[in-house]
């Protein structure tokens, strides 16, 4: 049976192009072809999930079934009353899949049966509903449209992470002409820089160098302590460039097919690596996830403190939210020491970063700023993320204690 | 807007026009200049062994294959490729092989030469350590995975028991296994029928793709191993005199293997086994075993493939540094007898030409570590194979035997 992994390979995005030809045709003329486009775009979801796959695919049904008693539950609810305990109850329900399938493999060192690929990605849109749900800023959800959103094919498996009002008000208009063309030229142009990311240089870094860099490092282990061979700083920084290439290029490629269907979806990476500093470098890296995680964990779990009055000193609050925000975010990313250690690295970089802005604001007067200290900011920046991600690559974990 | 839907989609059209076209265009095969050749035959790249085109030129002329496995790397002034250059042999060796190159990844590799060896001769150094319960590696045979070679088998395969049992093999590895056209070719083949229909359509123009990428690319193959072969040359004596090479590599020897008592060169010694590594290794083989395992049924699909192609072929095992299996407590008995049995499905389906020199372990200056031959090693090795080489060679008569990829076979050590 034809498996169709995403972006995966030439054959894929000919067959997507191919299968997106009427979309593009209608879009063109106008019109959105809503009931080829659900079809086309079911086709190709089911084709991710079959062959070995099918369990996947069971999964991903039970799933938005879930997830549809959930938000319709609570959407039922949420129109007569509201209640705190109720909608904390809510968000618990709509994540259990997800924190299910992260601790699993941490404590029967096997795969959830109730996973698949994108169960991340789909969780983030279905709590973004429900938390706007209980703010009041949506009042309301249909079925289909919360359909098509969650299971929006370009982005299903890996994000961007779209807003449900965002992606609404681009489905329901079609493009001018002049616009979609716009939109074509745009696509065409991410999909070949992803192209060049993920096949040429991801290739180059992951496939090519890291393999290589990562042996060298294991050879040399024996001869450093803790085994922090020169190899060691190679093998962060290669693996940075490959995590990058590699998860931008397929960003864009989700980007680019969203836009041939006629919807903006936002953007994941702006220059990260040309940030001026951690936080910079969050509005810069995984863009949707880092904004989901900013509106959803960082500004709630403010709130929540300033209410009730838990910390006085305003600095603390935020600096207690960064580590719950990072502390979460590399739970999500799995129940091993690495992704936690990653989230506390985070959170105790974006505080100290937060301390040196205070600071450099305090003495604006003594320090420079020219171009010579932008740079170092960069390079600096740029060192501590490459660090965070040799953390995050697990490779220390290889290095230590296999 | 017509001109702007050109101008958005008319160089995306042109591309994909030129890549395609360019890929499967019947592109010249160009031709590979000598210095190119020498410097790809002892390259040991993948590009080399997995490509088609370096292969194919260079045994239009006077190169000989060398299948091996690491040992192939070990090149020091006595390596084979030294030799013949510096003696100006009529042959060269084409080394074919790498650490991790068994007898699967070698029949899969091996697939667009083994036509063109019809009536030649091939040297084959066949590695005891290839012969372990689980036979090849698959991270190994997926780093050798090479597709190019992989469908010219595919479209050769008709479905006999040999063709059933690589088909199975082949689908126990994870490379195969990732691509559709390959995964499902296989279960074809496996279930003995050729493959056919659309399937080999699109096999034969994946054929002709990879074919053009490695007329295309299989110039960019860099090494620097020539460079050793010809600072190797710089050492030997102007005359081929066995006697006076066997002393300078006894000489050469004793000044590289000073430091350690293992007989092993000092450079390997002090990067493998240096730093404590070495005393926690004592004992470590006692359980090695290598009697038993698939490696004897991939290796009889080599074995069918030389005998349809009438192809003579000098078989050489080489033997274990004696110090380093008595250190590691290596068990000789069943490393004998695994010899034995390998000795046996080659003596018994008529392949004469075998050099066992696995008994030779214990001779000073032998191997070049572990388990490499070295120096003397491979002055030994000279001994067999030049004459094999320059002298003809009476046509082998083979008697295949396809129980030998039984299990019954991989799992006895009785061998009469």
């Amino acid at each position: 049976m034809l498996n169709l992994q995403p972006y995966a390979d030439p054959q894929y995005f000919l067959l997507l192009m191919l299968g997106l030809l009427p979309v593009m045709i209608g879009l063109y003329h106008g019109r959105r072809f809503k009931t080829y486009e659900t079809l086309i775009s079911l086709l190709f979801i089911i084709l991710m999930f079959t062959g070995a796959k099918w369990q996947q695919g069971v999964a991903l049904i039970g799933y938005i079934l879930w997830q549809l008693a959930i938000v319709f539950g609570y959407l039922h609810y949420r129109k007569q009353r509201n209640q705190t305990g109720v909608f904390v109850l809510t968000v618990l329900l709509s994540i259990l899949p997800l924190v299910i399938v992260k601790v699993t493999p941490a404590v029967v060192l096997h795969p959830s049966l109730l996973g698949f690929l994108g169960i991340s990605y789909l969780t983030f849109k279905a709590v973004q509903v429900i938390m706007e749900l209980r703010d009041g800023t949506m009042k309301d959800v249909e079925l289909m449209p919360f359909l098509r959103f969650m299971l929006f094919m370009p982005v299903i498996s890996s994000g961007p992470i779209d807003r449900y009002r965002r992606f609404q008000k681009d489905y329901e208009q079609v493009p001018e002409r002049t616009q979609y063309l716009g939109m074509l030229e745009r696509a065409i142009w991410y999909l070949f820089l992803g192209f060049f990311y993920k096949y040429m240089l991801g290739y180059l870094f992951g496939t090519v160098l890291l393999p290589r860099i990562e042996f060298s490092a294991l050879a040399a282990r024996h001869m450093y302590w803790l085994g922090l061979s020169p190899a060691l700083i190679g093998v962060a920084f290669v693996y940075s460039m490959y995590l990058f290439f590699d998860f931008a290029g397929y960003s864009l490629f989700a980007v680019a097919t969203s836009l041939v269907m006629g919807i903006d979806t936002p953007m994941n990476f702006n220059r990260p690596f040309q940030a001026h500093n951690i936080k910079d470098f969050w509005n810069r890296w995984h863009m949707t996830l880092s904004f989901w995680f900013r509106d959803f964990i960082f500004m709630r779990v403010t709130f929540f403190i300033m209410k009730h009055k838990l910390i006085k000193n305003p600095i603390r609050v935020s600096q207690v939210a960064y580590l719950i925000n990072f502390l979460i975010m590399g739970f999500w990313h799995g129940v091993t020491w690495y992704y936690i250690v990653y989230g506390l690295f985070h959170a105790c970089a974006i505080i100290i970063n937060d301390i040196w802005l205070r600071f450099k604001k305090k003495h604006r007067k003594q320090l420079p700023h020219n171009r010579w200290t932008e740079a170092l900011a960069i390079a600096t920046t740029f060192c501590v993320v490459c660090f965070s991600f040799l953390i995050f690559s697990g490779f220390l974990n290889t290095l230590w204690f296999k | 807007m017509t001109r702007r839907l050109w101008q958005i989609f008319g160089p995306v059209i042109l591309a994909a026009l030129l890549v395609v076209g360019i890929l499967l265009a019947p592109l010249p095969n160009g031709h590979i200049s000598k210095t190119r050749l020498q410097a790809d035959a002892v390259s040991l790249s993948p590009n080399v062994l997995g490509g088609a085109r370096v292969k194919a030129q260079a045994l239009a002329q006077h190169y000989v294959p060398f299948l091996g496995s690491s040992e192939l790397a070990r090149m020091d002034p006595f390596h084979p490729s030294t030799l013949a250059a510096k003696y100006h042999r009529p042959y060269q060796p084409l080394l074919l092989g790498n650490p991790g190159t068994q007898s699967l990844t070698h029949f899969v590799d091996d697939q667009s030469e083994l036509n063109q060896l019809k009536g030649k001769k091939v040297v084959f150094i066949v590695s005891m350590q290839w012969f372990t319960r689980q036979g090849q590696i698959p991270a190994a045979f997926d780093m050798y995975y090479s597709p190019l070679q992989l469908s010219t088998w595919l479209l050769r395969a008709k479905g006999n028991v040999a063709d059933r049992y690589a088909a199975r093999r082949l689908l126990q590895m994870n490379a195969p296994a990732k691509s559709t056209l390959d995964r499902q070719s296989l279960y074809q083949i496996a279930a003995g029928r050729p493959v056919r229909g659309w399937a080999r359509l699109a096999l034969q123009a994946r054929l002709r793709m990879l074919n053009n990428e490695d007329q295309l690319f299989s110039r960019f193959t860099h090494s620097t191993n020539w460079r050793r072969i010809k600072d190797g040359e710089k050492q030997l004596p102007a005359k081929d005199e066995p006697q006076q090479l066997e002393q300078l590599a006894g000489k050469i020897a004793k000044n590289k293997t000073k430091h350690n008592r293992l007989g092993i060169d000092d450079t390997f010694y002090r990067q493998r086994l240096g730093h404590g590594k070495l005393a926690s290794l004592r004992g470590s083989q006692r359980h090695f075993e290598y009697r038993y395992g698939p490696e004897y049924g991939d290796f009889e699909l080599l074995l069918q493939q030389f005998a349809k192609n009438h192809t003579t072929v000098q078989f050489i095992i080489p033997p274990i540094n004696a110090k380093w299996a008595a250190y590691t407590g290596l068990p000789m008995g069943n490393y004998a007898q695994a010899v034995a049995k390998l000795k046996y499905q080659l003596a018994s389906q008529g392949f004469t030409h075998v050099e066992d020199l696995s008994r030779d372990g214990g001779q000073p200056y032998f191997m070049q570590d572990t388990i490499h031959l070295g120096w003397r090693g491979w002055l030994a090795v000279d001994q067999t194979v030049d004459p094999f080489l320059t002298q003809p060679q009476p046509a082998e008569h083979y008697h295949l035997n396809d129980a030998f990829f039984g299990t019954t076979w991989a799992n006895t050590t009785n061998v009469r």
